[in-house]
């Protein structure tokens, strides 16, 4: 690991300034990525500041129509929190399907989201669910959020505040996962909406995206039959030692149905 | 506020001041600066779990943790989970034999210790789910899970064997304390003080030329670099190997490297400047050139040749002919064909290779993790021009071997370093370091076909199989030559042809792997055995029934054999494959994405080395002061040797187990027990155990008036025999010392008896055998391509069962090894080196495993005990892919059998049926 120096911020506004007066900073939430991206010296950043200690970003509040995720939300608080399993069980589902309990107390959504890794969890149900991304600076709609391989659409020391996540009617995670780090090799997220069906799937491009045909096919009949039908390109998807993108795009077409039928 | 140079924790409840550079994480500190010894390192990367502590009551990988992060925090190692005395899960561990060769077992308590306080009494799928972030490859993880549901109300401890009852008890290992206790020292736990850390670098190529620039100007740049060397260094001769004439592989490589993760070179400094220090700048310059990556490649006409005199890159060819193959196939009914690929399999033992090595006097002294001491010593020897008398090596507890700790690894290194520099030092390889530089199981490329009469009898089998032995000799004549020895299966041959070639290519050392090739070999002849039994129209098990080789009947090596136990286990397993056959025939009935199948394969092994000498000797004695000292030379890296060799001599004397103490496995104190490898340390130094065991006996009552049947009793520095009534004490303190130093001793050495094989592999290859047999019953969700093992039933014959838990220990870690072996383990150079893109077995894939011990005991195996070790995982795989294609007609013809490729023959299997 190279060296750098290391901030613990106190606060939002904080570490904002931190970061921005570092000639290379990064944020740090449960640093389960940035750790071993570092170690291995793929990442060396100048700078690290760390959000550990910004109790304002950890936290659930759920009302009749949203459940509201702190950054810096541990994947074992949501995985754990009555509410969210009252309120969007796919969502504590997802939650406790991530890595381990290791993982689970130390990983954040916050963290899991501004990373954007094409194999993570929760990219699935930002943009599955029609999240909103809330940062210090603006609301960014879900839709929008995920641009591309660990890139997403966070501006330079913009620091995610929470996820408002609308409550659907009903949804379903379902996913398939990398042996050993619970990554996922393909997740689908299919939920009813008030503003419709949404597929969200991720693990199997560059960044979680939307499985419009799919969506389209469920608008009417939402069941797995209705499926049936839509076939999935290998276009464009991810091919590893793992799964190639054929194998992905199957993936895709059986897991989508699989979440359907967990819908109820 | 930019740093925090300390922070101040509660470390198992005492608080206590640490540095905390940044960038440092809480595993290194805690090991290196508070002396937390107990927090492993496996992969440094957060997939192992070895490191889990718990943070504020919840478990965290330490080496993920920034150790800034920890300020103010509760930190709970395993060694804090229960001083002084041992917690009840801890002690659960140790009873239930969870703890094998430990190096797991302190992440494992942390994750167990978090569970049970917020679960007391938890259910084994709650224990899965909170230990599923910690790996294990020696146990299988069954007795971890017993142990954790058992903390909460232990039963009872059994009563500690008494006088001549150790055998056949299944008794705790006699070093399991520091195993579950957190005092257990590995070869990266300890270091003379001010030690030099060793470094290598390493080919970033498959194959390249090299040459180095100015390594003075660059270790003067370097602060803190104390010294560099490569082979131009080494004193010796640059050249070791198991099998001395064919020994080829350099320390460090000279001006050409051979595969990818090879060293060149090393560099020795301060621990800290060399943690820091970035290899990337050292001054060599690659220049690649084209690589063989198979052995198709390796054996095309023209290709370069890896070394002088192996013409067609071809290393060794093992070769065994029996009776008219040819004749015999042309007599068969039905003939079949097939052909099977297997991948190249990580050992991946949770600790990576590790030692120390200073000067004591001027002996060059090493403490690493190894299988085999007395091969390490002749080694490092010879490549540093040393005599042998000059060079002691101290295994350490070894965490995981499993047939790669045989060959030397970074012993040579440390030595070079310490003889040179005069100075002590230590190396531990990385997780990626010890995956891409050590050795591997053989890829197979296998054609065989088999040929039977009408009513299921085999008559004739031909077997050619082409083993990636990778650049370097290794073990690669032992998997060649004992793969055709093994090919046919425990079952009735009689025209037979088996050829097996060991072929050179710029792939990972192959070396030895649990079973030597064998298991590789088993696949292709039980899938063809299945093949068979359905197109006859026979059940399966029957068939392997019809042909099992009989007490008496001859093997494809022409050798006669006694105490056959292979039909013994496929009896003992015929209720259960009814059983299981009703069970998925039920449940695919139902209809649906998801079927179940079952499977059936069979194994047997050869204990020890193939028609070579291969003894092992063992010394006992009775100090003056009265204590019973076992000299024990067999390194137990998990698998329990000191433990049942401790059993066959406390029985052979007349002592209760209690008694004894062991010591070593050192070169310099204990005599030759041979290398932990072929299933040989309960034949072979058990043997000689129980041969050392009945001479001290034997001193012990001439000393006495008293005959065989008096018994034995340690007090107070005497010996004291009864008979009846008589009773009579020998003072050992009146006795004058040994040439040992002891008032009685005695050492025994015991070589299997073997033959010679002549050129069609005649001959007499083994003195004992072990037999198994394996049902596997899985379900294929046939959408997806996955195959779940739901449960095993393994029948072994182990002759006699030295230690019953110990023995099903070993075989629900073999079931986890074929498991991986048959459903995920690939590696590939390159793209694997680490643990979460290598996939190894996790507590969540385990099936539910029922062991059935047969004991049909050997004439010629200590009280009639047989090897085990490497007869558990051949089974494994075999009867894993029977029972996919039971479930769903498509076969396999690759291993392992990822989900993609079950996918790819189910479609496959579907089109193929009309």
């Amino acid at each position: 690991m190279y060296a750098f120096t290391y901030h613990k911020a106190e606060s939002v506004a904080d570490a904002a300034a931190k970061v921005a007066s570092a000639d290379d900073g990064v944020l740090m939430a449960g640093g389960m990525t940035l750790l071993p991206t570092m170690k291995q010296r793929l990442a060396q950043p100048s700078d690290v500041v760390d959000l550990g200690g910004v109790a304002s970003l950890a936290g659930i509040s759920v009302t009749a129509e949203t459940v509201s995720i702190g950054a810096m939300t541990t994947h074992d608080a949501v995985a754990n929190s009555a509410e969210v399993k009252q309120a969007i069980p796919a969502l504590a589902s997802l939650a406790s399907s991530i890595g381990d309990p290791m993982v689970r107390n130390r990983g954040t959504i916050g963290g899991s989201i501004a990373n954007n890794d094409p194999a993570a969890d929760y990219p699935g149900a930002v943009l599955g669910l029609g999240a909103t991304v809330v940062t210090d600076k603006r609301s960014i709609p879900g839709d929008d959020f995920f641009q591309g391989m660990f890139e997403t659409a966070l501006e330079p020391g913009e620091i995610i505040q929470r996820i408002d996540f609308p409550i659907p009617k009903k949804a379903a995670y379902v996913k398939f996962p990398n042996p050993a780090s619970r990554y996922a090799i393909v997740g689908v997220m299919a939920a009813e909406t008030a503003s419709g069906v949404r597929v969200a799937v991720t693990g199997a491009g560059p960044c979680a995206f939307r499985e419009t045909a799919m969506e389209t096919a469920l608008a009417g009949n939402f069941s797995p039959s209705a499926l049936d039908g839509v076939t999935v390109s290998p276009d464009g998807l991810n091919a590893d030692i793992h799964a190639s993108a054929v194998y992905r795009a199957h993936l895709i077409g059986v897991m989508a149905k699989r979440a359907v039928a967990a819908c109820g | 506020m930019t740093l925090t140079p300390t922070v101040t924790l509660i470390l198992n409840g005492a608080p206590t001041t640490l540095h905390a550079e940044s960038g440092r994480r809480l595993s290194d500190v805690l090991r290196e600066d508070a002396g937390q010894r107990d927090v492993k390192v496996g992969c440094d990367a957060g997939d192992c779990g070895a490191c889990t502590i718990l943070l504020n009551d919840a478990p965290v990988c330490a080496c993920l943790t920034p150790v800034i992060q920890a300020e103010g925090a509760r930190i709970v190692t395993a060694r804090g989970l229960g001083e002084p005395a041992l917690s009840r899960l801890q002690e659960a561990f140790l009873r239930h034999g969870a703890a094998q060769c430990g190096i797991c077992t302190p992440g494992m308590l942390a994750a167990a210790a978090a569970l049970l306080a917020a679960a007391p009494t938890p259910t084994r799928a709650e224990v899965e789910t909170a230990l599923a972030g910690v790996l294990c490859r020696c146990t299988g993880y069954q007795k971890i899970v017993d142990a954790v549901v058992d903390a909460a109300n232990p039963a009872p401890a059994p009563p500690p064997p008494g006088r001549g009852s150790a055998v056949g008890q299944p008794v705790e290992r006699i070093d399991g304390r520091a195993k579950v206790d957190g005092t257990e020292c590995f070869g990266a736990d300890a270091w003379p003080e001010g030690a030099l850390t060793v470094r290598a670098v390493r080919s970033p190529h498959h194959a390249a030329g090299f040459a180095f620039g100015d390594l003075d100007v660059w270790r003067a740049s370097h602060p803190g670099v104390v010294a560099v060397f490569t082979a131009a260094d080494i004193p010796g001769r640059n050249c070791f190997g198991v099998i001395p004439q064919l020994a080829d592989q350099p320390a460090l490589a000279e001006g050409a490297a051979r595969f990818r993760g090879e060293a060149v070179a090393i560099v020795a400094g301060r621990h800290g400047a060399m943690l820091a220090l970035d290899l990337d700048d050292f001054p060599v310059a690659w220049t690649p050139t084209e690589p063989l990556l198979s052995p198709e490649a390796a054996l095309a006409d023209g290709a370069a040749l890896l070394h002088e005199g192996r013409p067609g890159n071809i290393l060794v060819q093992g070769r065994v002919r029996t009776g008219d193959p040819e004749a015999g196939m042309a007599l068969a009914a039905i003939t079949m064909t097939a052909s099977f690929r297997t991948s190249s399999v990580e050992h991946a033992y949770i600790e990576p290779e590790a030692g120390a090595a200073w000067m004591n006097g001027d002996v060059l002294t090493i403490a690493a993790c190894t299988q085999a001491p007395a091969m390490d010593r002749e080694g490092v020897a010879a490549i540093l021009a040393l005599p042998e008398a000059r060079v002691r090596i101290i295994p350490t507890a070894t965490g995981g071997g499993f047939g790669s700790k045989l060959d030397i690894s970074l012993q040579p290194l440390i030595g070079l370093v310490a003889l040179k520099t005069g100075q002590p030092c230590r190396m531990v390889y990385t997780r990626r370091e010890s995956m891409a530089s050590t050795t591997k199981r053989h890829p197979a490329a296998m054609t065989a076909t088999i040929g039977a009469d009408g009513a299921g009898r085999i008559l004739a089998m031909t077997f050619a199989g082409d083993f990636d032995t990778g650049p370097y000799a290794s073990w690669g004549p032992t998997v060649a030559n004992r793969v055709p020895v093994h090919a046919s299966g425990p079952h009735k041959t009689p025209h037979y042809l088996a050829e097996a070639r060991a072929v050179h290519t710029n792939g990972p050392i192959s070396g030895a792997f649990r079973g030597f090739g064998v298991p590789q070999a088993a696949i292709l002849q039980e899938m063809l055995y299945d093949r068979m039994a359905n197109a006859l129209g026979q059940d399966r098990l029957e068939f392997r029934k019809l042909n099992a080789l009989r007490d008496g009947e001859t093997t494809v090596c022409g050798q006669a054999l006694e105490a056959v136990g292979i039909l013994d286990c496929l009896e003992a397993l015929t209720p259960r494959w009814r059983a299981a056959l009703a069970v998925a025939e039920a449940f695919n009935s139902l209809g649906g994405p998801i079927r179940r199948g079952v499977g059936v394969a069979s194994c047997w092994y050869g204990c020890g080395n193939t028609s070579l000498a291969n003894p092992s000797t063992i010394r006992v004695g009775l100090t003056q002061a009265g204590q019973l000292i076992l000299h024990q030379g067999a390194t137990d890296i998990g698998q329990g040797s000191n433990t049942v060799i401790a059993q066959i001599l406390a029985d052979a004397i007349g002592l209760p187990l209690a008694d004894v103490r062991i010591v070593g496995p050192d070169t310099a104190l204990t005599p030759d027990a041979g290398k932990t490898s072929a299933s040989r340390q309960t034949f072979v130094s058990g043997k000689a155990a129980l041969l050392a065991g009945r001479a001290l006996r034997q001193a012990i009552l001439r000393q006495s008036n008293m005959g065989e049947s008096a018994t034995l009793s340690l007090i107070d520095g005497c010996v004291v025999l009864a008979d009846g009534a008589r009773v009579q004490a020998i003072d050992l303190g009146l006795l004058p010392a040994d040439r040992h130093g002891y008032a009685l001793s005695a050492e025994e050495t015991y070589d299997p008896p073997t033959l010679p094989l002549d050129a069609d592999g005649q001959g007499k290859p083994y003195a004992v055998y072990g037999y198994g047999a394996q049902i596997a019953e899985v379900e294929v969700d046939q959408e997806l391509g996955t195959v779940k093992v739901r449960r095993v039933t393994a029948a072994h014959d182990v002759g006699r069962a030295i230690n019953p838990l110990l023995a099903e220990g070993q075989i629900q870690g073999g079931v986890a090894q074929g498991l991986g072996l048959a459903l995920m383990e690939e590696y590939l150079a390159g793209r694997t080196e680490n643990l979460h893109d290598y996939l190894i077995p996790t507590i969540g894939d385990m099936p539910e495993i029922e062991t059935i011990l047969i004991e049909k005991p050997d004439p010629e195996g200590p009280l009639g005990a047989k090897g085990l070790g490497e007869h558990v995982l051949i089974p494994t795989a075999p009867a894993i892919f029977n029972a996919i294609r039971h479930a769903t007609g498509a076969e396999m013809t690759i291993a392992p059998a990822l989900p993609h490729r079950v996918r790819a023959a189910i479609v496959k299997a579907r089109q193929d049926t009309p």
